[in-house]
């Protein structure tokens, strides 16, 4: 017997419907094959491998399962540019992974009203690169820049000492996509 | 003969050496294992991990989470790194798979300085897992055509999948170890399929393995994960893996 498998198609739809994503923000990037494999690992999986596979002790030790569950994590709150880009940038930076949660919540909480897009930054003129965490609004004010500070100012300590750097800013366009507000 | 490819599909490989609580463990021993790396493994880092702890008592299952603090020495092109946490030694590869025999000589050396550095007293769990991630250029794909591992829907069922996850567990040298088997699809861009074909074969009797056998262990492992994987791919996947004859 053959088994197929098909990524996209209208019976996705019912899947998308069904999802506890209410606000446009929530929505991720790639929302069809993203939220069917969230609700089948972290509704699903846990109970099945509890029950099937009871072991004395978990947590991953591997560094590619814990980025490939920040991205999954990362996708329910912020539009990802360049996702293999920044796989390979967490590889290289594994100290981030703790970081950009905070880093994220921190932008969510001063900027409610903004998509949030994650990218990585490759410096033109050195061989640098970093993260960078854009804020976009539909409307830009005098309050950007201190919001900025202070969300900046939540996280910031968090990055003493870590290698890899992630930068909190705005590159003052609208929201775009799907997801946009 | 254990096959060798020059694209293998293989993202990260770890070993871990999880020590019994006798051995006796305090904050000096991740910087006297450093000591003894820091030539191959010279970059510092520390995380922290979320690891949940289960106990079976009598009111049933018991689950407890806590954080734990791990310290990673990476080497200098950041491909290779061992991890120590408490009564925790890890050594992780990441691709490109510098296969067997850039692998094992790692995994030797940080278990003997393990060794050298504080009394070993017994192993709670010895594992080696590998992530592979196999990416296929088209999103309706035929898995049986690739693989020998796969969800069997039955004819009333659709035949339609969007989403799966299959994986069981077998057990080998009479229950002493487990191999874990799992198979999912991931997200992929760019009109491609993504699938991770994880092998996780580890130790399932806690001290049924002398420190002193644990490298013998491993190589063992290591010929079962291999025997798992080819059994769990076809010749397609194999030539698109390009052996090394």
């Amino acid at each position: 017997m053959l088994t197929t498998v098909f990524l996209s198609g209208p019976h996705l739809k019912t899947f998308v419907t069904g999802s506890p994503w209410t606000r446009a923000e929530d929505k991720p990037e790639f929302p069809d094959i993203l939220i069917l494999s969230r609700d089948l690992v972290q509704n699903f999986w846990p109970s099945l491998v509890d029950v099937a596979f009871p072991a004395p002790q978990r947590g991953s030790k591997s560094v590619v399962i814990d980025i490939e569950e920040l991205m999954e994590w990362l996708a329910r709150r912020v539009r990802i540019e360049n996702p293999n880009l920044i796989r390979e940038y967490l590889s290289q930076f594994t100290g981030l992974l703790d970081v950009i949660p905070k880093a994220v919540n921190a932008a969510k909480k001063h900027f409610p009203e903004a998509q949030l897009v994650i990218d990585v930054y490759r410096d033109p003129e050195i061989a640098d690169c970093y993260l960078v965490l854009y804020i976009r609004l539909k409307h830009y004010d005098d309050s950007v820049i201190e919001r900025l500070e202070k969300a900046e100012a939540e996280f910031l300590s968090h990055l003493v000492s870590k290698r890899g750097w992630i930068q909190l800013t705005t590159d003052f366009r609208e929201p775009e996509g799907e997801d946009a507000l | 003969m254990p096959k060798k490819y020059a694209k293998p599909p293989i993202v990260e490989a770890v070993c871990e050496f999880r020590l019994t609580p006798e051995t006796r463990w305090d904050l000096t021993v991740p910087g006297l294992l450093y000591e003894r790396l820091k030539k191959a493994f010279p970059q510092k880092e520390q995380r922290m991990i979320q690891q949940m702890e289960l106990t079976q008592g009598p009111e049933g299952l018991h689950q407890q989470t806590r954080m734990i603090e791990l310290i990673m020495f990476w080497t200098e092109d950041k491909k290779i790194l061992v991890q120590v946490g408490p009564r925790l030694l890890t050594i992780n590869v990441l691709k490109p798979y510098p296969h067997w025999d850039g692998f094992k000589p790692r995994i030797e050396m940080a278990w003997e300085s393990l060794q050298a550095a504080i009394e070993v007293q017994g192993l709670e769990r010895i594992s080696l897992h590998y992530i592979n991630h196999i990416e296929l250029p088209a999103q309706g794909v035929e898995l049986a055509e690739y693989f020998e591992f796969y969800p069997s829907i039955g004819q009333r069922l659709p035949q339609q999948m969007v989403a799966f996850l299959t994986a069981v567990e077998f057990s080998y040298a009479d229950g002493r170890d487990h191999c874990r088997v799992g198979f999912t699809r991931i997200p992929a861009s760019g009109g491609r399929s993504l699938f991770r074909l994880d092998i996780d074969y580890f130790l399932a009797r806690p001290g049924a393995v002398k420190p002193v056998e644990a490298l013998a262990w491993v190589e063992e492992a290591h010929s079962r994960v291999e025997e798992v994987f080819e059994g769990c791919i076809t010749d397609k996947l194999r030539e698109m893996f390009e052996e090394v004859l």
